[in-house]
């Protein structure tokens, strides 16, 4: 069971994501995040991935795919909160270096 | 051409001639009988859409017709109306219960009875599309199933044949696709230089995309080898090949290795993919300490040009190689515990000579800790034993 919110702070969107991120979910979650990135436009995509207890390959893919489509609109993509496990699954597939990932929601939204 | 064809089954025949006057003025084709019996013969000759029929009738009732048809594999579907003198709720409930599809009581206007069966003509000519988008249905769900599982024969034709053996190694496997086919795949190769290449490779999603990449990364594999190099120019040439040929969100994760027959040697690049473990002496069996090959890098398919490293560790004859991919350790049990790769790593501290039944050995581990859950994602298990 997979829930997500999304708001607008000022230019940028804040999607959060609470639940297991896996191939039976990405569907839904493609959904939300395209839309966002088409109604909004947002400079700055912020992904808050607090609540996730589990990502699978599916859902790497579909970061991925959401950083590649916020790069080619000119704006960027930053996730923040990655819990220990989430942290883990990015290490070993190297994409802490592919994303830009903040401890917090704030620090991302400052993208500092 | 008729709206469709009406048997009009009444034993007054002035009854039936006025039923019969009104539905070929609507331009239906018109069917009379004077009782249950005959109309049974009639339909012999002509089967009918709807059936408008008396209910107390001699020889044959209205009632047993009505059985008589619903019962019958061939007339079942004709819509069913029953016309009684009996008017209330009780007989039309009666009527009903023997499976006619509408009552109509006497005395009637025919206009009434019109109406009624001008509305059920519609209901039947929802009915027949809908039988035969559903046998349109049926008919396409067996060609893809067909289809899917010619795909998965495929797909397991391009796994290595069992056993396994090739320069410096001797292994088992198993696989189970998620969906009959599935996005795992692995390999072994011989490189020019007289090592043995082995790749196991998990591509994300499942089912025939997941399965078309999948060929794709062992033929990138095994073209990638027979130019020569090792693991890391293998590696950079897999990339390079799928992130130029598959769509946004498809990525695969693989680790690829070069092995030296005579050393031991052994080479290998983490593209994402969790790590093998390697167990000392494994293939003597028993009470052992597995441990995993470090390192870590991207997943394949993202961008061109990404940058990744090359491990270096050794196999020496009598170890052993665990490779697998996540859908093994990652099926999220009632409790919504999770193997995982700590859990796997305890499961292989013990396990039988043979490689074969360690492959079997761990699935059955697994899956106890599984319990009743089943395997969501594609599974490979690879066990692979240095040889002298």
């Amino acid at each position: 069971m997979l829930n997500i919110q999304t708001r607008q702070e000022g230019s940028a969107s804040v999607v959060t994501i609470q639940g297991k991120v896996n191939f039976e979910v990405t569907a839904q979650l493609r959904d939300v995040i395209r839309e966002t990135v088409a109604t909004q436009q947002p400079k700055l995509l912020v992904i808050n991935l607090d609540g996730v207890s589990f990502i699978d390959s599916s859902g790497l893919g579909l970061l991925v795919a959401a950083r590649n489509s916020v790069d080619k609109s000119g704006g960027k993509l930053h996730l923040a909160c990655l819990p220990p496990a989430v942290k883990k699954t990015f290490d070993q597939t190297n994409l802490t270096n592919y994303f830009s990932i903040f401890a917090t929601e704030q620090d991302a939204l400052r993208g500092a | 051409m008729a709206k469709g064809v009406v048997l009009v089954v009444d034993d007054e025949a002035p009854i039936r001639d006025i039923l019969g006057f009104y539905l070929k003025r609507a331009g239906y084709h018109v069917l009379m009988a004077g009782n249950g019996r005959h109309a049974l013969e009639e339909m012999a000759r002509l089967q009918p859409d709807l059936i408008v029929s008396d209910l107390k009738m001699p020889e044959m009732g209205g009632d047993e017709l009505c059985k008589r048809v619903k019962a019958d594999p061939v007339l079942k579907d004709a819509y069913f109306i029953i016309v009684s003198a009996l008017d209330g709720t009780a007989s039309k409930i009666g009527g009903l219960n023997l499976g006619a599809d509408d009552m109509i009581s006497k005395p009637f206007h025919a206009q009434e009875v019109l109406a009624k069966i001008d509305s059920a003509f519609r209901l039947i000519a929802m009915q027949k599309e809908i039988r035969q988008k559903n046998r349109e249905l049926t008919s396409f769900q067996e060609r893809m199933e067909g289809e899917l599982s010619l795909a998965a024969a495929l797909q397991l034709g391009l796994l290595p044949q069992l056993p396994g053996q090739a320069p410096g190694v001797r292994w088992s496997h198993r696989y189970l696709p998620a969906e009959g086919i599935g996005g795992d795949i692995y390999a072994l190769a011989p490189a020019p230089d007289g090592g043995t290449a082995i790749m196991i490779a998990d591509v994300s999603g499942h089912g025939v995309t997941a399965a078309l990449i999948s060929a794709m990364v062992k033929t990138s594999f095994e073209s990638q080898v027979r130019s020569g190099g090792g693991p890391l120019a293998w590696v950079e040439g897999m990339n390079r090949d799928l992130t130029r040929s598959i769509l946004a969100e498809q990525f695969a994760t693989a680790w690829v290795g070069h092995l030296e027959p005579e050393s031991g040697r052994l080479r290998y690049v983490v593209a994402g993919h969790t790590s093998p473990f390697r167990i000392h002496s494994g293939a003597e069996g028993g009470l052992r300490r597995p441990e995993f090959l470090q390192g870590k890098g991207f997943m394949l398919g993202l961008d061109e040009s990404l940058p990744f490293t090359e491990q270096e560790s050794e196999l020496p004859a009598g170890d052993r190689l665990v490779l697998y991919t996540d859908g093994l350790v990652e099926v999220e049990r009632e409790d919504r515990e999770m193997l995982g790769e700590e859990g796997l790593l305890r499961i292989c501290a013990e396990l039988p000579a043979n490689a074969d039944q360690a492959a079997g050995h761990i699935v059955t581990r697994v899956q106890a800790f599984n319990g009743p859950v089943t395997f969501r994602d594609d599974v490979t298990l690879v066990v692979l034993d240095r040889v002298g």
